[in-house]
């Protein structure tokens, strides 16, 4: 089967790095993966989501999705675009203090993560995005906070080394901040067999 | 297996580069300047040269210099630069020169320009259009094949989706076949040397060997493409059997009209797809086999009906053919818009079939 998730927030908040990141480790745990973007302008402040589909065989998903099992909201701002798309009973990771301001959803299973509070315990509150890819991680087991920590790594840039040591313990806060396989994800399952996220 | 987390442009790139690609002229040019840039940077680690050309005309023919000197060379753009560089083009397809021209186009309204042999002369154009990043990785190499193969202008028919998705990637190098010498390849032996080596597009020659002329050359050039047409067509299709409608589509619209398709077969409906590999040649006959027993086809392209000649000159009974795509850009204009969306195109399928049914 494939897992397929829409990250959505503002521009600025990290949106992309978050799923490539999440796209990167499950790259290294040997996964098949497809990430895209969409923007409503490649600026600060606007609507930006990013789509990954992770696999244990070469991915089927449209590049751009007609519809998903998870989403993870790091903002309210601009989620309709992305909540009519998820399928009933999806996995919502929502960042606690914008979640009550979600548009309605049919039959979400909502999961909040104080994780802007988490971040600036951490040391930045910009690594919201990363509590919350630590946290999607633990909650369905899809790939691993390890293999996140590295991914995260690899594709920091050159001038933003400095904050690896936040977004690493932003990623482990985030998995611990959350009951460990709550939402299980089974990749190495036939298609027939789905379980939503 | 190790995967890499690519772009499309540079798993294109790479792909390219592991055919032995080795030349790259372009200008640059929304969604195809990915392709120039990771050329820019790959092209030199790998003995190759990459050459950022005032204008696509330079770029192209900077290729077909290359090219005529033995080397897998390529150039490329959008739609835009296309439209400029088809003089050379048809040169290249008239001297049997074998270019490779990446078109990552903006949208779906390149298909008239890449198959129906853009410039002057009688001459089509190889076109490969692939659905996805995996498929992409094999037409990059394909492309470079089939130019050396035939001696011709290939062209790979991209566009923005293709370009700036990233996916899991591993790029294999893909064995073709076996490939005849490049006895014809320029040397550099000069002219009074009696060696030297000549490359015409009006079938001209030399004292001692003399060319057989324009209207000879000419016509076996044109009965090249009549042969490779017979040989290069190349499809996809799937539930045409016992299908009631058929829908089509090319490049990544194919890859949405399949996916729609195979979610509409699931819920019982009696649908097929049928999706052309290459553009040029057309895949007819196999068009028209799949589509005897249907009531209709239908077919969804990102312009006002293009592809949609091609299919009714296949389809016994072009009656059956109608459209359910349509122009759609974003706002910018320089990418796919709206209408390439599985939903809209599963509400397009379903309608049509309402109809029919009536």
């Amino acid at each position: 089967m494939e897992a397929d998730l829409f990250i959505s927030g503002i521009g600025g908040q990290g949106v992309q790095l978050v799923g490539k990141t999440l796209a990167l480790a499950a790259i290294n745990e040997g996964r098949h993966v497809m990430l895209t973007g969409e923007y409503g302008g490649h600026m600060r402040g606007g609507s930006t989501i990013s789509t990954v589909v992770i696999g244990a065989e070469p991915i089927k998903s449209l590049p751009n999705l007609p519809s998903a099992g998870a989403a993870i909201a790091l903002s309210h701002q601009f989620f309709e675009n992305v909540a009519t798309r998820l399928r009933p009973g999806s996995l919502v990771l929502a960042e606690e203090t914008i979640a009550a301001n979600l548009p309605q959803m049919a039959d979400p299973r909502v999961t909040t993560v104080p994780a802007m509070a988490i971040a600036t315990q951490a040391g930045n509150r910009m690594a919201a995005g990363m509590v919350m890819a630590g946290a999607y991680a633990a909650l369905t087991g899809i790939v691993s906070p390890d293999s996140l920590v590295v991914a995260m790594k690899e594709q920091v840039p050159a001038y933003r080394r400095q904050h690896i040591e936040t977004n690493e313990r932003a990623i482990r806060a985030g998995a611990e901040a959350v009951p460990g396989l709550a939402f299980p994800v089974v990749l190495d399952m036939a298609d027939g067999d789905r379980v939503e996220a | 297996m190790a995967l890499r987390l690519l772009d499309g442009s540079e798993a294109i790139v790479d792909a390219a580069i592991t055919a032995g690609a080795r030349f790259y002229a372009g200008y640059p040019m929304s969604p195809a300047t990915e392709l120039i840039e990771f050329m820019a940077k790959k092209l030199p680690e790998s003995g190759g040269v990459c050459i950022n050309a005032a204008t696509e005309i330079e770029g192209v023919n900077m290729a077909l210099g290359a090219a005529a000197a033995g080397f897998r060379a390529a150039t490329g753009s959008c739609g835009q630069g296309l439209a400029l560089m088809q003089e050379a083009i048809a040169e290249a397809a008239l001297n049997e020169t074998p270019i490779v021209i990446f078109n990552m186009a903006r949208n779906q309204q390149d298909y008239f320009q890449a198959t129906r042999g853009g410039g002057w002369g009688d001459y089509r154009t190889i076109t490969l259009a692939p659905k996805d990043i995996y498929e992409a990785v094999e037409h990059a190499q394909l492309a470079f094949h089939l130019a050396d193969k035939y001696r011709v202008p290939v062209i790979f028919m991209g566009d923005n989706i293709l370009a700036r998705t990233q996916m899991g990637v591993e790029i294999e190098k893909r064995d073709f076949g076996a490939l005849p010498e490049k006895d014809w390849q320029l040397d550099g032996t000069s002219g009074g040397s009696g060696a030297s080596r000549q490359i015409w597009t009006f079938g001209g020659g030399k004292t001692n060997a003399p060319g057989p002329g324009p209207s000879e050359h000419w016509k076996r050039i044109a009965e090249k493409f009549d042969m490779i047409a017979g040989i290069e067509a190349r499809h996809e299709a799937a539930f045409t059997d016992d299908a009631q409608t058929v829908v089509t589509g090319f490049g990544t619209g194919g890859l949405f009209v399949e996916y729609v398709v195979r979610e509409l077969r699931s819920e019982g409906h009696k649908v097929g797809f049928f999706r052309p590999v290459t553009l040029w040649p057309f895949p007819g006959e196999a068009l028209e086999k799949a589509t005897e027993n249907c009531r209709q086809v239908l077919v969804f392209e990102l312009n006002a009906g293009q592809m949609i000649d091609d299919v009714k000159l296949n389809v016994t009974d072009r009656r059956k053919v109608s459209a359910i795509g349509g122009v759609s850009f974003d706002e910018s204009g320089l990418n796919l818009g709206a209408l390439m969306d599985a939903r809209v195109i599963r509400e397009r399928i379903l309608a049509a079939m309402e109809v029919s049914n009536q």
